[in-house]
């Protein structure tokens, strides 16, 4: 058996129900890791930047970015302290990185 | 915590929103379920006793009475991960949560209730976690 996290998408319930309608919003994540998160309400977003320090967490959200989200979602690896952000955003979502 | 809530503040439109998610300073709790039956097994401990929790907790406080932000709404959801095994527990939680400790009497009353003949058994960590909305406000 490997590990599941939250198979019962308690998280993004939750998340869905306090972000309310994202269609035409601009999201930064903070904290994304491997993009867990991030895969479950991409698509509702007109566009995601996602940051993590950790280069290898990034690289793995990278690696696992499905096609379909490929247009809409960027991951860099860098702290909320070093990033240049390329405009304001509608949301910020601090996923477990507070 | 309070530098990067003012850093955020600064890259949100006017009318822009945080949504923080993170774990309350409380030990969550270990089950072993063995079909439909879920036997608590004890906590995960942290080895800073949760302390960066309840910091974070002050931090978003004191943003909004500073005026940086204002409440919109706060939450919690149960956020559960399933392993086959407490040693596979343990090994996710090292790799995602450097100072998690599992107390070895947890283990025990774990590899002891798993030894059992039921083959639908797992182990479940569950975790409430807070989830809160702000807006930004106008300074």
């Amino acid at each position: 058996m490997t590990i599941r996290q939250d198979p019962e998408d308690s998280e993004t319930r939750a998340l869905l129900d306090f972000a309310g309608d994202l269609s035409g919003k601009t999201v930064l994540e903070i904290g994304c890791g491997d993009g867990r998160l991030t895969f479950r309400y991409a698509a509702r977003a007109a566009r995601v930047h996602a940051i993590d320090p950790s280069e290898k967490k990034i690289a793995k959200a990278r690696r696992k970015l499905p096609a379909a989200l490929q247009d809409r979602v960027e991951f860099w690896a860098t702290g909320i302290e070093n990033f240049f952000a390329p405009e304001k955003y509608d949301l910020a979502l601090l996923s477990w990185s507070l | 915590m309070v530098h990067a809530l003012e850093q955020i503040h600064f890259l949100l439109k006017e009318d822009g929103r945080l949504i923080d998610i993170h774990p309350p300073p409380e030990p969550p709790p270990i089950f072993v379920r063995l079909g439909e039956q879920r036997h608590p097994v004890g906590w995960v401990r942290e080895a800073d006793d949760y302390c960066e929790y309840a910091q974070a907790d002050d931090a978003l406080d004191e943003v909004v009475a500073r005026g940086l932000y204002r409440w919109e709404k706060r939450g919690r959801f149960t956020f559960v991960t399933h392993a086959g095994s407490i040693s596979e527990l343990q090994t996710h939680l090292a790799e995602t949560w450097n100072d998690a400790i599992i107390d070895d009497r947890v283990i025990q009353r774990a590899e002891e209730l798993m030894a059992t003949v039921e083959p639908d058994q797992e182990v479940l960590l569950h975790e409430v976690i807070q989830i809160a909305r702000l807006r930004v406000a106008s300074l």
